[in-house]
This record gives C-alpha cells, sequence and structure tokens, in this order.
C-alpha cells in the first residue's frame, strides 16, 4: 500500500472515514495525519464501531485506548512530531475478534527492539506499549519496506 | 499567583489550603493537550513552596498515557523533596489508566479534595 497523498491538518472536516466492503456495517477506515488534534476524534470513532458491532462498553473503552496509545507512539517517535504525515487506521469486526490495524509511512525499526516498562516502573515515559499489552489479545509489528504495520486484535470473552 | 502563563480552561488558577497547592483540571487530556498540562503544573510547582499538591480530576473524562506521564513527572519532582501528588475524584477511565500502569499505589487517590486536604 503506497502513502496517501498527504492531507493538510487544516483541511477542516478531521479525519476521513469510508465505510468499506461488502459488510459495511462491520469495516471502518480512516484516514489522517499525523497532527494529535486527530486522536480525540479517532477515538471516538473506534469506540462507537465497537459499540456498533456489538461490543460491550468496557471494550469500547479498551480499544478507544489502545488505539489512542498507538497512534500516539507513531506521531511521536514514527513521524518525531510531525504533524503532517500519513497514518491509516482500519478496524474489522469478524467471528468473535475486533481486529485493528495501524500502518504508517515512519522510519521502519525492529519490534524486536521494543521492551514494554515494567508496571509500577516510576518514570515518565514507556507507558503506550504497556497499555496495549494490557488491553489487548494481540500486539504484533511487522516491519515494511517503508513504514510500520501495526495489528491490535481483542476476542471476545468465552461463555 | 499574579499571572498564569497557561490555559486556565486545562487547568485553573492554583489556590492553597492548609499545606497544600490546589488546581482543578478540566477536559480530556492527550497528547494534543497534555503538554499544555505539563506546562500549568510546572509552573505551579515552580511558584509554590508547597510539597503537596492536589490535582482535582474530576471533570477529567479521559487522559492518555502522556498525560499520566506528566503527573509522574510532578510525582519525581516533588519526591525530590519529600512531597506528594494526591489525586481526586477520578473518573473511572482515568483510575483504569492508573490500574493498568500500577501507578494506582503510587499516587494517592482519593474521593474528595477534602480528603485530598486531610491527608
Amino acid at each position: 500500500m503506497s502513502a496517501p497523498e498527504s492531507q493538510s491538518s487544516a483541511r477542516r472536516g478531521g479525519p476521513q472515514s469510508a465505510a468499506i466492503g461488502p459488510l459495511a456495517q462491520n469495516r471502518l477506515e480512516l484516514k489522517i495525519t499525523s497532527d494529535p488534534a486527530n486522536l480525540r476524534e479517532v477515538r471516538t470513532q473506534m469506540e462507537h464501531f465497537a459499540q456498533g458491532a456489538g461490543w460491550p462498553p468496557d471494550i469500547c473503552d479498551a480499544i478507544g485506548l489502545a488505539v489512542n496509545e498507538a497512534l500516539a507512539n507513531v506521531m511521536r517517535h514514527g513521524y518525531g512530531g510531525a504533524r503532517d504525515r500519513p497514518i491509516i487506521v482500519t478496524a474489522e469486526s469478524v467471528q468473535g475478534e475486533l481486529r485493528i490495524s495501524i500502518r504508517d509511512w515512519a522510519k521502519p525499526f525492529d519490534p524486536a527492539g521494543l521492551e514494554p516498562r515494567h508496571v509500577g516502573d516510576i518514570r515518565p515515559g514507556g507507558l503506550g506499549l504497556l497499555c496495549m499489552q494490557k488491553l489487548m489479545d494481540v500486539v504484533q509489528y511487522e516491519r515494511l519496506p517503508d513504514g510500520m504495520l501495526l495489528k491490535l486484535v481483542k476476542k471476545a470473552r468465552s461463555a | 499567583m499574579a499571572d498564569a502563563k497557561w490555559n486556565m480552561e486545562l487547568v485553573s488558577a492554583p489556590r492553597t489550603r492548609g499545606d497544600a497547592v490546589i488546581a482543578d483540571v478540566r477536559g480530556d487530556i492527550d497528547l494534543h493537550n497534555s503538554p499544555e498540562l505539563r506546562t500549568a503544573i510546572m509552573a505551579i510547582l515552580s511558584a509554590s513552596k508547597s510539597k503537596k499538591l492536589i490535582l482535582n480530576l474530576g471533570m477529567v473524562p479521559y487522559m492518555d498515557s502522556s498525560a499520566i506521564a506528566v503527573l509522574v513527572e510532578a510525582l519525581q519532582r516533588l519526591r525530590r523533596d519529600g512531597g506528594r501528588v494526591i489525586l481526586t475524584s477520578l473518573q473511572p477511565r482515568v483510575k483504569g489508566l492508573l490500574e493498568i500502569a500500577r501507578l494506582d499505589t503510587i499516587f494517592a487517590l482519593v474521593a474528595s479534595e477534602d480528603d485530598a486536604v486531610s491527608l
């Protein structure tokens, strides 16, 4: 997937959303710029998507937080604070799983080098990855030639 | 403080009660505005001799890790002088995030400002 055209954060309207696919209500795609001002709208849309797909409130909250943390990491570390770089967030609710992907075109890194912070570790940084790992069942980084793809999965609890 | 040099809609002007300096925080706080939160809290700490910072979070429905990092930085700064940070009136999402990071036992969490002042 090539990088989408850079979208000026000065354009009003915020994240562009599109329901795509034959089961439109089960998939959401958002194309945003790496402006932190977009975070609130994205997590709101993600939470609403999860709610519409029938996920319970606590899971919807978890999704919103995990996506927020993942995006913040891209914005801050991947793109170094640049606000006009592309990010694509997709969500699908399929077969008892809520699958989210976050694609960026930042400098690729080796996921093996990521180390989560220890719980209770009292220092300002490093919470984002810890949150994702605590909130989601799967957190998987894939290094691509031109960026990174993060996959987050939440699985329905068994009865 | 005579002139607050931060977003007063986000963090109120500080006031004192007893040995504590207190500020009210308002709104969702994420990477977009957590730098403003930091500016405000560091300014309050710089201007105050109090070793007890009370932050009322009753009007904060959401915080992300960048906001928590600001609170941790404030805690580290105060701890150097034997001080503490007390958080009051946490909404469920904010409390949940602190619990995920096991920071709910590092900060003092209380239900109200009165409880915080009496600690």
